[in-house]
């Protein structure tokens, strides 16, 4: 193998594949990227086992072949090399040697064999979705997944497909967020995928937004590719919780109030919040909404923001970083808040918006000490 | 004829010394104590048979003239009081004139005194009767003589145990006697064989150290507190030692040995959560307080006193121990102990780390929401970065937050929360414990012990303030208990709820989980509870109060971060912080060290450098 490639072209791919290599690994192969020769150039290719990336990028080739060596010295090295073309060839199985401009390098690699094959999905029933519309559903729900090992389904974003539509939808169990686009002959198939909020974050991060993906399923993964980036990641075994069930369709007292002006006054309350779960009192009256804390041992703090509200008037607990997170989701100037009971779930929406998405964030109390 | 008589003064005293001399352990006390009251420096014992053939004892005090040595066994002669006032406050051992009169009438008694050196006098007396006085010459001082003791009241002397348990009883009368009055040289011997021999000792620690052995004293705190009007000062076991010697209480209130269940258990009370139940701590305790405070009049052998107020005296008792378990030199210590002197807080190389409440000017708003020091686990279970514009990178761990908060138990002595914590640089091993440099050497923190003590805390706080926070669920849990775990969960139930757990039961052993504490973001709520209840299984019958510390540690332990888990330097910084603020970092709820040093000077000596 024998290619000459530009400075920013190597960095270019090694950057996009970087994130999937994991930093610790007992499989030695795992550390290092997959260097391939194709008809355009090379393909770069890491993975974790979880998930996996690959990106081609512009090369001259002029002998094909393939090689593992170990990323992080590899992106090292084309951090610091000279502005000038770099030669990289690949003598037997193994050894790797990098020049470029006066500097040499030679590295030790693995072979191809040993790296693992990539996640069979099946490309020739892909269907069709556009990056950006993705990127906006992962961006407005994922931060709501759970990190607690003990319900993996949790770990993972919600992603329906269907016929008119599709939903992605994140929980830890305490919030929620949602969000719909109405799709337009895509050819997906109907389904729930459970996917892995890592994997979300390379698709929100490598492909541009007005990019079409294709996107594949198989047995227990999915890929998503553009012509010169894919990426491939385990799905969580469902099912996923009946969030359906828990969204509540009765909630009868609605508040509109200011975005900014709701967040300042969370963040100063926040100051005086338990820094274990950050409790605030919201009082909501006929026009007004006052807030309160106070924390053993640390002190109270108090506030008040007008806003629209006219329901019966209502005392009700928070966790205030999840309002001030859910807060910083929402689209709009103006956010609608909807309740029942002080033990009941509160809902969230952008007031106002003027988008073919819906979107829904909710919210559970924390009890109150009276 | 009237059926009532005044008794005889023989029989009087007689009985009188039922009270005073149960046994040649209190002559021993009484004639010692005399000794001492006399301004002894020195005080010689010579015991013969445990007591029953011969105790004496000489002193060189102030000796008497021969008028005063014949008074001296006449009843209610002393010297030390003459109005009953002076009762409050009476710093002497003596002050009733009841002792050698009780002595003297169940044996023979001889007196040899002298108020200066050269002429003295001699008093024998038997079974109360004055048999002769006549001219002795001796070096000033007193040396008192009681030979065949209870000769004359066969019933006392089939009570006496063995030589060897009389003489054990002595000797223990003597360390009593010893610990009090460290400035007085104090020998012994038994059966002509010498069994102690102390010089007068600069300190309490000294003084024990010549009695059990320096290793002994030097793996004692020290206890200095002042609460009020009382001073608690002494020395106590570390909790790692409990149970490892016998163990030895000795307690002492403005100079004078007495027994006191209630001191004891206030002390004891001090140790709870840091030793496994049933084991109980060795104490020398000295507590000071102003005389009109204390009754010493209300036992014949005056081993108990009586307090003005006994309750505050309890709680200055308990703080004082609390106090002394609080301080890192607690913890458990590999080689030299007793090098480390502050806190937790002192001599670490510091990293800043910010609390708000030091300066009190200060923006703490912009501080901490923007710009916090601690995050994550131990900080902030669940707070997004409002000011990182990513999703996913920000939430919902790597999220600053607000000073990590620490409810304290109400009773225990306030955390140092207003202090700056200094945090020196931290490093975490085998993901189990976190190291880190001291002037005085390496220091080592068990993570799981040090967050279970953090969480336990806590949560006591919570249980005592009647509510913690409870994070409702959008998907209830469900729990299927056996009929064990049922049965504690029934037993715990108010409890649990305390802690923020709002559980319903379901029938058939089932339980629906509707709400839950939130302690720290990698908290397991449904895991915590299961294994909480298994936990807690038969535990039904204890007492409310020790039922609430047992969940609390239960949940605790379920709930810390475990050994493997790795930590960010943020966590680790967070949880530095937070145990420096517990009453008792070094130790964990179930009595283990939590810290254990390893001095330079033992390192040193290991590489040979020394
Ligand atoms: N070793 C001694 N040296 C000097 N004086 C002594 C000595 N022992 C006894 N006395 C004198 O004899 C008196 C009587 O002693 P005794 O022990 O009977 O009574 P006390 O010490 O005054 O009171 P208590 O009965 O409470 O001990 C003392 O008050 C003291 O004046
Ligand atoms: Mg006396």
């Amino acid at each position: 193998m024998r290619f000459t490639i530009s400075r920013e072209k190597l960095q270019e791919g090694l950057s996009a594949v970087a994130a999937s290599i994991p930093a610790k690994t007992t499989l030695p192969v795992l550390a290092n990227i997959l260097l391939e020769t194709t008809e355009r150039g090379i393909r770069l290719s890491g993975t974790d086992l979880d998930i996996a990336v690959s990106t081609e990028v512009a090369a001259d080739v002029e002998t094909p072949g393939a090689i593992t060596i170990p990323a992080k010295k590899l992106q090292e090295i084309a951090r610091e090399l000279p502005p000038s073309p770099v030669k990289i060839a690949a003598a037997g199985e193994q050894r790797v040697t990098l020049e470029c401009g006066r500097s040499r390098f030679k590295l030790l690699g693995l072979p191809k064999d040993e790296f693992p094959a990539f996640p069979a999905v099946k490309f020739e029933e892909s269907w069709r979705i556009k990056s950006g519309d993705l990127q906006k559903l992962i961006q407005h729900t994922s931060f709501a997944v759970s990190t607690e090992e003990s319900r993996p389904i949790l770990n993972g974003v919600l992603w329906e497909l269907r016929a008119e539509r599709m939903r992605m939808v994140a929980t830890n169990g305490h919030r929620l967020a949602r969000m719909e686009l109405p799709i337009s002959s895509s050819g997906a198939p109907a389904g729930d995928l459970i996917v892995p909020p890592k994997a979300l974050d390379q698709i929100r991060r490598l492909f541009p937004a007005e990019e079409e993906l294709e996107i594949a399923r198989g047995d227990n993964h999915l890929g998503f590719r553009s012509p010169f980036t894919a990426v491939y990641t385990r799905l969580i075994e469902g099912p996923y919780p009946n969030y359906e069930q828990v969204i509540p369709k009765d909630n009868d007292k609605y508040a509109i109030a200011d975005k900014g002006s709701l967040t300042s006054a969370l963040k100063r309350m926040s100051v005086i919040a338990s820094d274990q779960t950050h409790r605030i009192r919201l009082s909501f009256n006929a026009g007004m909404l006052k807030f309160s804390v106070q924390t053993p041992d640390l002190g109270e703090a108090a506030d008040e923001l007008p806003i629209r509200y006219d329901g019966d008037p209502l005392d009700i607990g928070f966790n205030a970083s999840y309002l001030l997170e859910i807060l910083r989701y929402m689209p709009t100037e103006e956010v609608r808040l909807t309740f029942k009971a002080p033990e009941r779930a509160a809902t969230v929406e952008p007031e106002g918006w003027s988008d073919p998405a819906k979107y829904l964030a909710l919210v559970m109390p924390l009890r109150l000490m009276d | 004829m009237p059926r009532i008589a005044v008794l005889p003064p023989a029989v009087a005293d007689q009985i009188a010394a039922g009270e005073v001399v149960e046994r040649p352990a209190s002559v021993v006390k009484e004639l010692v104590e005399n000794a001492l009251d006399a301004g002894a420096t020195a005080v010689e014992v010579t015991v013969e048979e445990g007591g029953r053939a011969l105790v004496r004892v000489s002193d060189d005090g102030s000796g008497m003239g021969r008028e005063d040595a014949v008074l001296a066994l006449s009843r209610h002669a002393t010297s030390k009081i003459r109005h009953a006032e002076e009762l409050v406050g009476v710093a002497s051992f003596g002050f009733r004139g009841e002792a050698l009169p009780a002595i003297c009438s169940v044996s023979h008694l001889e007196l040899e005194t002298s108020p200066e050196d050269g002429a003295g006098t001699r008093v024998r007396a038997s079974g109360g009767a004055l048999q002769g006085v006549e001219d002795a010459a001796r070096r000033r001082g007193t040396t008192v003589s009681v030979a065949r003791l209870f000769h004359n009241t066969p019933a006392r002397q089939k009570f006496l145990r063995s030589a060897r348990s009389e003489w054990r009883a002595i000797s223990d009368v003597l360390v009593v006697m010893a610990l009090t009055r460290r400035d007085v040289r104090l020998s012994a011997t038994h059966d002509g064989k010498s069994s102690l021999a102390l010089p007068a000792a600069p300190s309490l620690r000294a003084r024990l150290g010549a009695i059990h052995g320096a290793r002994y004293a030097d793996g004692l705190l020290d206890v200095e507190d002042v609460a009020g009007a009382v001073h608690v000062t002494g020395l106590v076991e570390r909790p790692g030692d409990v149970g490892t010697a016998a163990r030895r209480v000795f307690l002492a209130v403005n100079g004078r040995a007495v027994r006191d269940t209630g001191l004891v258990r206030a002390a004891e009370a001090a140790y709870r959560s840091t030793i496994p139940a049933g084991l109980r701590p060795s104490l020398f305790l000295e507590v000071v307080l102003p005389a009109g405070e204390l009754d010493v009049n209300v036992h014949p052998a005056k081993a108990e006193v009586r307090f003005g107020d006994r309750w505050a005296v309890e709680r200055a008792v308990e703080r004082a121990v609390r106090r002394a378990l609080g301080t890192l030199d607690s913890a458990a210590d590999v080689g030299g102990r007793g090098w480390f002197a502050g806190g937790l807080l002192n001599g670490a190389r510091p990293e800043p780390a910010v609390n708000p409440w030091a300066e009190a000017g200060r923006d703490v708003g912009a501080l901490h929401l923007e710009a916090g020091p601690t995050v994550g686990l131990f900080a902030d279970p669940d707070a997004p970065a409002p000011h990182d514009p990513r999703a996913f990178d920000g939430a919902p761990h790597g999220a600053p937050a607000l000073p990590w908060e620490v409810a304290a138990p109400a009773a225990a002595p306030a955390p140092p929360d207003e202090e700056e914590i200094a945090v020196p640089p931290l490093v975490q091993l085998r993901r189990t414990y976190m190291m880190f440099e001291r002037d005085e050497g390496v220091v080592l923190i068990d993570q799981h012990s040090a967050h279970e003590r953090v969480l336990y805390e806590r949560f006591l706080g919570a249980m005592a303030r009647g509510e913690s926070p409870s994070q409702r669920l959008l998907f209830p849990l469900t729990l299927h208990l056996g009929p064990a775990q049922a049965d504690a969960f029934e037993a715990n139930r108010d409890a649990l709820t305390r802690l923020g757990y709002e559980v319903e039961p379901f029938g058939g052993g089932s339980l629906l989980v509707h709400a839950v504490p939130t302690p720290h973001p990698r908290f397991d709520a449904e895991r915590c509870l299961r294994d909480t209840l298994d936990a807690l299984t038969g535990d039904r019958h204890a007492a409310a109060h020790a039922r609430h510390e047992r969940l609390a540690a239960t949940v605790a332990c379920k709930a810390a971060v475990k050994a493997g888990d790795a930590l960010s330097p943020d966590e680790m910084r967070a949880l530095f912080v937070a145990l420096a603020r517990t009453t008792l970092p070094a130790h964990d709820v179930h009595g283990r060290a939590t810290i254990v040093h390893l001095g330079w000077d033992e390192l040193e000596r290991r590489f040979g450098r020394a």
